[in-house]
């Protein structure tokens, strides 16, 4: 039952890589939005975590109860989750 | 420039789009022009989807329930995981770039947990106990078994209540649930972070500690603006060091092989503790890109390395032994499996790389943001993951705002992920030497070898005999097992999907405080694994989590749309508007009011109670055989309390609708740790060998406590002289069923009446309080009481009732810093009534008669005003109440003294 595609999924993961790389300096180059046209971006629900309390929680649940590595790796800590 | 008029701008802007939507046109456009004109002010650009920094102080309650695994049926009295969580952070500017960040987070968890799976059909897994008429007691984890296999080694099923055979052949498997005790986890973080016009640099460390666990970490990461701002790239590192000192439990312990682990393991007491350690390395660069005036996209690619001890010390691996020559001798009977139990191994090193994609769009005639998320993740242990992820964040107007929220996980099984693993060699073979003789070793010198030599002797390696002493202490050599170098049944690493949804409800109401609510379902399912193929439905389970939080922003709100004033000027004004009275010291509660209608106070209320050193009974010391003899009711006592710590966490939610009543509102949450010791001259210490051998005598237990609320009304108010009465109640939202764990056969039981975590009963609590000031001098007196309204609560008892007076005298060293010193006398009944459920009787502190009596304290304090500057109106006080007599009901331990801390915030 078990699947070993560690290896392949690897292989397959360098071409997405290239391409968000690519699509990100496309992207740079042709959007122009003036500042005064950033008042929608500046909202509050625009906000990347518009609610880090709750990213926070919800982040460290996912990672004691998953095998995904932590959401919230760069902050570190986290203890054991061992339950 | 100041930094700081940028968040207002936009934040008065936004105020007044609100207002305009939709109802003029031409006002959006005056809007737009001043928006603009403030954006194009050279470093005042804000990065897409980066908040500026807001001071701000931050807390949170959070619950997580787990539903029941599926045990097909099993009788058992094993009780879900919950935890709750408390959780409390702050944002300080220290200068206009500079921010000062800290957060705590504190949770408690308690429930069962898998241990290991095995096939439904062994003779052991989660097996019943049935104490009086047939109910269930409890189950206990039998991990060493026998199962019945036919030639394909499918299990032959068993009568889950008899364990008799049923004949017919049974694939499932089961998770081997064993219990816990809460253990309280504790976590502190610190930030420094400084912001260019274009970039930002930030460091963070601290750590988190658990009585098995402790791990500290660092990172430091930044931000680089391009573009004008219209691009952003991130980057940060990150390393964590965790210590691993597992204290295998006792009851599974001396079932599980832990032979890989041998030079791990060391013993304290009755306990083995597994010791090792872990690191972890984390490096992520990233990207933010304006796309349109309504869109952007974040993404970033991460990488993790890990290395060290990555097990679960507390997960097991089932093994089935299958004899080879039994499964080889040609018959067609079923075979016999034995199943065994041995401590998972996973790989030394593990390298995960994951990648995030965000994009988040406004939608215009919704004024609402939608956001789209994407991650993938490969690493080496095969365990490849994808989450989808989804949400709406919807203003509804009046500060309120709606986001519901979905979420689709999926990955695919670690490679060394089994529900368990065949094995075809025997269990326990001897070992033989060439000659035929098996071979013995002695445990304290495995060297030196034996052999067995005619029936009942022994040689040694140079064939000459030994005497009796030494042959009674030989064990026998077995065939070193082949077994797999990697392998875990841990239920994480399996294969499966996980679909959640939630929604989060947030208020901002007047003067920066704002609430929120989140709510969240989350079910796992094998059968949901992308491309199917997932663990079977054994491991399938639910969970929900709820959590309720309060968010003050303390920077002064100003009315001004454009900022155009100095905002810290404008606090000081503000702050300089009230009157200040000088406030009581720390430890009194409802101690003063607010001056003005419309006025609202937020505070965090923090106390520390300490007791240990001496047992005492009534005003004198207790030695330990009277303590046996006479502190719990006719029995002998086993044990009793060496020390205890509580604390307990209070926010203090205050409003005044008119000058003369204010209402208040004030959850509180508790964490209490108690260590045993016993007693020495216990008459029969069997009885307590059960007890003595769980988790070293340390009790713990932490969450959710009574919450008050009250109105004060002002009697007296003229010049030098106040009064008010508090009518408060008190609700009983704190547990009062907290269990211990079983041991073996045994039931835990209700922890200790002190360890529960409110009274679980209504309570009344009045308190009449007098102040009063002359220049520097200020003074006052309290009168309070805690009358408990009910009989008896949901666990059978009742905390008893309580009386309190206390006076104090106050001089004011500076103007901001003003010295106290109190009295109180306390009067405190006895518990009512009595459990009537189990409790394990172990001590004086589980009978109700140890409980209360009269106490004089002496407290001594300093309250400080923050009089001007970025932070006025500010105000922290704290003190420490020092016991001078105390007068116990029955056996307790003495009191040490308690600390009092508070923070308040006017606005």
């Amino acid at each position: 039952m078990v699947k070993n595609c560690s290896s392949l999924s690897k292989l397959k993961i360098l071409p997405v890589i290239l391409q968000a790389l690519i699509l990100s300096i496309v992207f740079t180059g042709c959007a122009n939005v003036a500042p005064w046209e950033r008042g929608n971006l500046a909202q509050p629900q625009m906000e990347l975590e518009p609610y880090p309390l709750q990213s926070e929680i919800q982040s460290h649940n996912y990672s004691s109860r998953e095998a995904a590595p932590s959401h919230k790796s760069t902050s570190g800590g986290g203890g054991c989750g061992c339950y | 420039m100041h930094r700081n008029k940028k968040p207002q701008c936009y934040r008065g802007c936004r105020k007044l789009s609100d207002h305009s939507s939709g109802s003029a046109v031409h006002s959006q456009h005056a809007l737009h022009a001043l928006t603009s004109a403030a954006l194009v002010l050279p470093g005042l650009l804000l990065s897409p989807g980066h908040a500026s920094a807001k001071e701000r102080i931050n807390f949170q309650y959070s619950r997580y329930q787990e539903g029941e695994r599926n045990l097909y049926g099993a009788p058992h009295s094993l009780k879900p995981i919950t935890a709750d969580v408390l959780h409390g952070s702050g944002l300080f500017s220290l200068t206009d770039r500079t921010t000062f960040s800290f957060s705590y987070t504190q949770d408690t968890w308690s429930g069962a947990t898998p241990i290991t799976s095995t096939p439904l059909a062994t003779t052991g897994g989660n097996r019943a106990y049935f104490g009086k008429g047939g109910v269930v007691a409890g189950a206990s984890p039998i991990l060493q078994s026998d199962v019945l296999l036919n030639r394909d080694l499918t299990p032959i099923g068993r009568d889950l209540f008899t364990k008799q055979l049923t004949g017919d052949v049974d694939p499932r498997s089961v998770l081997v649930m064993v219990s816990a005790s809460p253990e309280t986890r504790r976590q502190a973080t610190f930030g420094l972070s400084h912001e260019w016009n274009e970039a930002a640099i930030n460091v963070a460390g601290g750590f988190s500690r658990e009585r098995d666990y402790k791990s500290s970490f660092g990172n430091i990461g930044g931000r680089l603006d391009f573009n004008q701002k219209l691009t952003t790239v991130k980057f940060n590192g990150g390393y964590t060091f965790s210590e691993i000192g597992a204290i295998l439990d006792h009851d599974s312990s001396p079932y599980i092989n832990k032979d890989a682990y041998i030079q791990n393991i060391v013993r304290r007491g009755s306990s083995e503790i597994l010791r090792d350690d872990r690191q972890d390395w984390v490096a992520n660069v990233g990207l933010t890109q304006v796309l349109t005036k309504n869109a952007y996209i974040d993404a970033s690619i991460g990488y993790t390395h890990s290395s060290g001890f990555l097990e679960n010390p507390y997960k097991a691996m089932s093994f089935i032994f299958v004899d080879p020559a039994e499964l080889n001798n040609g018959l067609s009977t079923p075979v016999t499996g034995r199943v065994r139990a041995f401590i998972e191994q996973r790989p030394g090193t593990r390298n995960q790389v994951a990648l995030n994609a965000k994009y988040v769009h406004y939608i215009s005639p919704f004024n609402a943001a939608m956001h789209l998320g994407y991650r993938l993740s490969v690493d080496d242990w095969g365990v490849n993951t994808h989450t989808f992820d989804a949400s709406w964040v919807q203003p509804l107007g009046s500060g309120w705002t709606l986001t519901p929220r979905i979420r689709y996980y999926s990955q695919d099984s670690a490679s060394f992920y089994r529900p368990y693993l065949f094995t075809q060699q025997t269990y326990q073979k001897p070992q033989i030497d060439s000659l035929g003789r098996e071979i013995y070793f002695n445990p304290t010198n495995p060297d030196a070898l034996y052999f067995r030599s005619g029936v009942f002797g022994y040689v040694d390696q140079n064939g000459n005999a030994i005497d009796d002493a030494v042959a009674q202490t030989l064990q026998p050599k077995y065939v070193p097992y082949q077994l797999p170098k990697n392998f875990s049944s841990d239920h994480r690493l399996a294969g499966f999907g996980a679909l959640s949804g939630g929604v989060v409800l947030s208020k901002l109401l007047a003067k920066g405080v704002a609430l929120e609510a989140g709510f969240e379902y989350y079910t796992r399912a094998g059968s949901m694994q992308i491309g199917g193929g997932g663990s079977s439905s054994f491991t399938d389970f639910d969970y929900y989590v709820a959590n309720a939080a309060v968010k003050f922003d303390i920077e002064p709100v100003t009315s001004s749309p454009m900022g155009g004033q100095d905002s810290s000027a404008m606090s000081h004004n503000h702050a300089a508007s009230h009157h200040h009275h000088t406030i009581p010291p720390a430890g009194i509660m409802f101690g003063h009011m607010l001056d003005k209608a419309g006025d609202f106070m937020a505070g965090y209320r923090f106390m520390y109670n300490w007791t240990g050193g001496n047992m005492m009974h009534g005003t004198h010391k207790a030695a330990d055989q009277r303590i046996i003899d006479q502190g719990c009711s006719g029995q002998d006592c086993q044990f009793t309390p060496a020390n205890m710590d509580m604390r307990m966490h209070m926010i203090d939610l205050m409003y005044a609708p008119t000058r003369w009543l204010n209402v208040m509102l004030m959850p509180t949450f508790m964490d209490m740790d108690m260590n045993l010791r016993e007693l020495s001259g216990v008459k029969d210490p069997l009885r307590s060998a059960a007890h003595s051998s769980h988790a070293g005598l340390v009790h713990e237990t932490g969450a959710l406590s009574d919450t008050y609320f009250s109105s004060l009304v002002k009697l007296l108010d003229i010049s030098g002289h106040r009064i008010h009465v508090n009518l408060g109640l008190s609700a009983p939202t704190g547990k009062t069923d907290i269990e211990m764990r079983r041991t073996h056969t045994e039931e835990g039981g209700l922890i200790h009446f002190g360890m529960q975590l409110g009274s679980g009963t209504w309570d009344f609590m009045p308190s009449l309080t007098y102040v009063g000031e002359r220049s520097r001098w200020s003074w006052g007196a309290q009168l309070s009481g805690i009358k408990r309204l009910e009989e008896k609560n949901k666990s059978g008892y009742r905390l008893g009732d309580m009386v309190q007076a206390t006076t104090w005298g106050g001089f004011d060293l500076t103007h901001w810093l003003t010295a106290t010193v109190r009295g109180a006398y306390t009067w405190q009944d006895r518990i009512h009534r009595d459990f009537d459920q189990f409790n394990a009787r172990m001590g004086p502190m589980d009978f109700p008669s140890n409980y209360g009596g009269q106490f004089w304290d002496m407290g001594f304090g300093v309250n400080a005003r923050i009089p001007a500057g970025r932070f006025a109106g500010n105000r922290f006080g704290i003190e420490w109440l020092q016991p001078i007599s105390n007068d116990f009901n029955g056996f307790q331990l003495n009191r040490q003294g308690s600390l009092a801390a508070t923070w308040s915030y006017h606005f």
